[in-house]
């Protein structure tokens, strides 16, 4: 037999050692420029173990999930596999080693049957180097039927819905020779169904002996299925503890620490009281159900969420960008129908996206193009545009936004993240925009320039417009917002002055937790 | 090969859904004309004109191939008409030193070779465009052969009775050699892209680089192999081409690539990659070939052929757009 799967020869394990753990992580550090991902970072998973792997976002769990795969390659440490040390530069080499990461997106070909990409990693062939199909096919049926997983093994994979392609995922985990399996956020679109499915092959891998990395910010999960806990906050090791001897609030409590949010200094007065921005009753078919909240003139209001919880499509949804299957949304108290962003703009609402490269910037284009780029008809002249006319506006936001560029014709893309994010504010202001959405406002920006972002948030707001931010981060949510929204699988869990609003609250707002306060061994 | 000896093992999926696809489309059109031209045209439908429509088929057949190979794995490459015109030289030139086929024909190949290595090195490895590469890969041999033949043809002075045997010669007096070995490549890589690794890691690598390379797919050496792949193959078509005109000349070649490019996407071979197959590729350059063989039957001015094989090629791919947004709901 060549090739077999872990899974079908019954019970008999991969020959592994109990006593030396499978994975050794010691002192992992990565850095990425202006930001230090990870910083001596400790992880010990044991055989036949489940290890959870938790953390807010921007923690640092991606990072050392994609170290593991060989997407990224550690700066430092050492890295010890069954008690050796390997260098892993690839995701070959991460796979030679025996580690599978099942990815939170979706690592499968569309167009292959969903029993070829069981076997991706490597076709089963005869003698002759020939691939087996009929192995492909009986392997990957007799797989499903001995985890119970009712999926055609001969469909398209491109052809069934995202969770069963989640779940063809996870299966994918059980025909590699691993001995190491991480999982990042496995559960972020699955049904509870699936759920307790993935749970049957979790304790099927642990009754095997494979080590299972499970990266979740979900309490339930992670309360249910893992031995072990280990929390990581800003790239650093925080704790390593078994699941028993922690509660509900001492895992939040690890995830948010004590620190003190670094307390932006706000220049802008109270907000008014005139309601700029109103939305009723707003859905989608996807993700968002039911969502109402208003916004004053001169007012940020932010929206917090953890991965998933919908709120980029929110911000989407509300500018005319996204469709919606219910709802109302209403601008200065004129109604934004139809749905669509040119009517958006129109009404003084518009969208600062999370993705600047693909939904902001034209990055060959100079600055003064891109910021320009919404109020053209302003600098028209017998439908000619006035370049002079132009230039001068840019420049008066050039300066008052400090934006550092060389020239105003300098092409937009080689700006950095921060000083890019200025010309987009500056196109929209100079549009005469009412409502600002702005969604992750600092993702992908240095540390440094972070603040100078915040700021020009609060001269927004303080010049009248409403602002609604969607944001995964603490301390920008609690640093600039007037109130606080938190979103959860699509819906409002929770809505709050900043005044009133704890991180507890939020994060229990946000995760769903249904105040545990201890917990048993259970494993 | 047949899908009706595979019944027991059963094709994978994803070729039996493909066929349910585009290639059904091409297979249709395929015997329409058939049956049109047969009604219509004079001398049409014999095993003589189906034997030298083969044969004419065969160059286009070999270089789509590597086109088609190409093409799966998400690039592609326009220097083949080119190279056409490029490997006669050394082979000429060798076989009328030496009088031997076989070292006039490693003449070639090696300089096939050679232009795959460089397509493959630049496209995969340093990763430009690789219509520019082709682009430029074609236009710079078109001009050394220029250089070096100016207007004139070297003519074949050896006439080696192997050689002439490859332009007029037929198995069993039925079927020009030129397609046998057509057949036999076919054969070969229809085998490869559904039973070797290397066959499935091109469709992976062209529908998802990344999730092939997560995979453990060397992704690069995958496209890199590709470019030589094809190279080769055209390399075999450029030799074929120059028993056929018994000589090597500037203008061999001139257009090929569109042809083939053309055939490959009529067959239902995606341009973007990890999506189409060879049998599909032979159905499109059947299409052409009959129908151009069949237009010349029913004595239209040649004007006319390329006007209809141009609006066939455009309705094909048009027609695939549309299914493909029906199956996907917009």
């Amino acid at each position: 037999m060549h090739d077999d799967p872990t899974l079908f020869s019954d019970g008999a394990a991969p020959a592994i050692d109990i006593g030396v753990p499978a994975l050794e992580l010691r002192g992992i550090g990565k850095r990425f420029p202006g930001v230090l991902a990870l910083e001596n970072v400790d992880l010990t998973l044991e055989p036949g173990k489940v290890h959870a792997l938790m953390g807010e976002n921007g923690a640092g769990k991606s990072t050392l999930i994609k170290i593991l795969a060989g997407v990224y390659q550690r700066d430092a440490g050492t890295m010890r596999i069954h008690g050796r040390d390997v260098a892993i530069r690839s995701p070959r080499d991460s796979l030679r080693q025996g580690i599978k990461v099942v990815f939170q997106e979706i690592a499968l070909i569309n167009e292959f049957s969903v029993a070829e990409n069981i076997f991706l990693e490597g076709h089963p062939t005869d003698r002759l180097g020939s691939i087996d199909w009929r192995k492909i096919r009986t392997g990957c049926a007799e797989l499903f039927e001995r985890i119970g997983f009712a999926i055609d093994p001969m469909a398209r994979t491109g052809s069934l819905p995202v969770s069963q392609q989640q779940m063809v995922e996870i299966a994918r985990a059980l025909a590699h020779q691993a001995s190491i399996v991480v999982m990042d956020e496995p559960t972020s679109s699955l049904t509870p169904k699936e759920v307790k499915l993935l749970f049957t092959i979790i304790r099927r891998l642990t009754a095997l002996g494979i080590a299972v990395l499970y990266v979740s910010h979900k309490l339930d999960e992670v309360f249910e299925i893992a031995d072990t806990v280990t929390v990581l906050r800003d790239g650093r090791h925080i704790s390593t503890r078994p699941i028993g001897s922690h509660t509900d609030d001492s895992l939040i409590q690890d995830m948010i620490g004590r620190r003190i949010v670094d307390l932006f200094p706000r220049q802008r007065g109270a907000a008014g009281s005139r309601v700029a921005l109103s939305v009723r009753g707003l859905s989608t078919t996807h993700k968002l159900s039911d969502i109402s909240f208003e916004a004053r003139a001169g007012e940020v209001v932010g929206f917090f969420g953890l991965m998933g919880a919908g709120r980029t499509e929110l911000a989407k949804a509300i500018v005319g960008y996204d469709p919606i299957s219910a709802g109302a949304i209403t601008v200065d108290g004129r109604t934004l129908a139809p749905h669509n962003t040119a009517v958006g703009v129109g009404l003084g609402i518009g969208l600062l996206s999370e993705d600047r490269k693909v939904e902001g910037l034209m990055g060959e284009l100079p600055m003064y193009q891109n910021a320009s780029l919404a109020s053209l008809g302003r600098f028209a002249r017998h439908g000619f545009v006035d370049a002079g006319r132009e230039r001068q506006a840019v420049q008066g936001f050039v300066d008052r936004f400090r934006i550092k560029t060389p020239s105003l014709t300098q092409k937009v893309k080689n700006l950095s993240g921060g000083n890019q994010q200025k010309v987009l504010i500056a196109r929209w202001l100079m549009r005469g925009l009412k409502v600002i959405v702005v969604d992750e406002p600092t993702r992908g920006i240095d540390v440094g320039a972070k603040s100078e972002i915040f700021s020009l948030i609060d001269e927004l707001a303080g010049a009248g417009l409403a602002v609604v931010m969607m944001t995964s981060e603490m301390p920008e949510l609690l640093g600039l917002s007037d109130r606080i929204v938190v979103l959860a699988e699509g819906r409002i869990t929770a809505t709050m002055s900043r005044q009133d609003a704890t991180q507890e609250m939020i994060l229990n707002a946000a995760i769903g937790a249904k105040g545990r306060t201890s917990h048993e061994f259970r494993h | 090969m047949s899908s009706v000896t595979d019944r027991a093992l059963g094709p994978p999926p994803v070729w039996r859904r493909l066929i349910g696809r585009q290639e059904t489309a091409a297979f249709i059109c395929l015997v329409a004309l058939l049956v049109f031209f047969s009604l219509t045209a004079d001398n049409f439908f014999s095993t003589r004109n189906f034997t030298n429509v083969l044969g004419q088929a065969s160059l286009t057949l070999i270089a789509g191939i590597g086109c088609a190979v190409v093409f799966i794995s998400g690039e592609v490459d326009i220097s083949i008409g080119s190279l056409l015109a490029t490997v006669a030289l050394p082979l000429i030139v060798i076989m009328n030193d030496t009088n031997s086929l076989l070292l006039g024909v490693a003449g070639a190949m090696a300089v096939g070779l050679a232009v795959g290595v460089i397509n493959g090195f630049l496209s995969a490895y340093l990763g430009i465009n690789s219509l520019i590469v082709t682009l430029g890969m074609m236009f710079t041999l078109r001009g050394g052969v220029y250089l070096y033949t100016g207007q004139r043809a070297i003519a074949d002075d050896a006439g080696l009775d192997s050689f002439i045997a490859l332009s007029d010669g037929r198995l069993f007096d039925v079927l020009p050699y030129s397609a046998v070995i057509a057949i036999i490549l076919l054969g070969v890589f229809v085998y490869v892209l559904r039973f070797r690794r290397f066959g499935r890691q091109i469709y992976a690598v062209g529908g998802n680089r990344e999730v092939a390379r997560l995979a453990g797919y060397d992704v690069r050496r995958v496209k890199f192999t590709c470019f030589v792949i094809s190279s080769l193959l055209a390399t075999c078509s450029g030799i074929i081409l120059a028993a056929r005109v018994g000589s090597a000349q500037h203008i061999a070649g001139l257009n090929f690539e569109f042809q083939v490019v053309a055939a490959t996407v009529l067959g239902g071979v995606s341009l973007s990659g990890g999506i189409g197959s060879l049998g599909g590729m032979t159905l499109g350059v059947l299409i052409l070939q009959f129908l151009s063989n069949g237009l010349r039957g029913l004595s239209l001015p040649t004007e006319w052929q390329l006007v209809i094989t141009g609006a066939i090629i455009i309705a094909a791919v048009a027609l695939d757009e549309l299914k493909r947004r029906r199956a996907h709901g917009d």
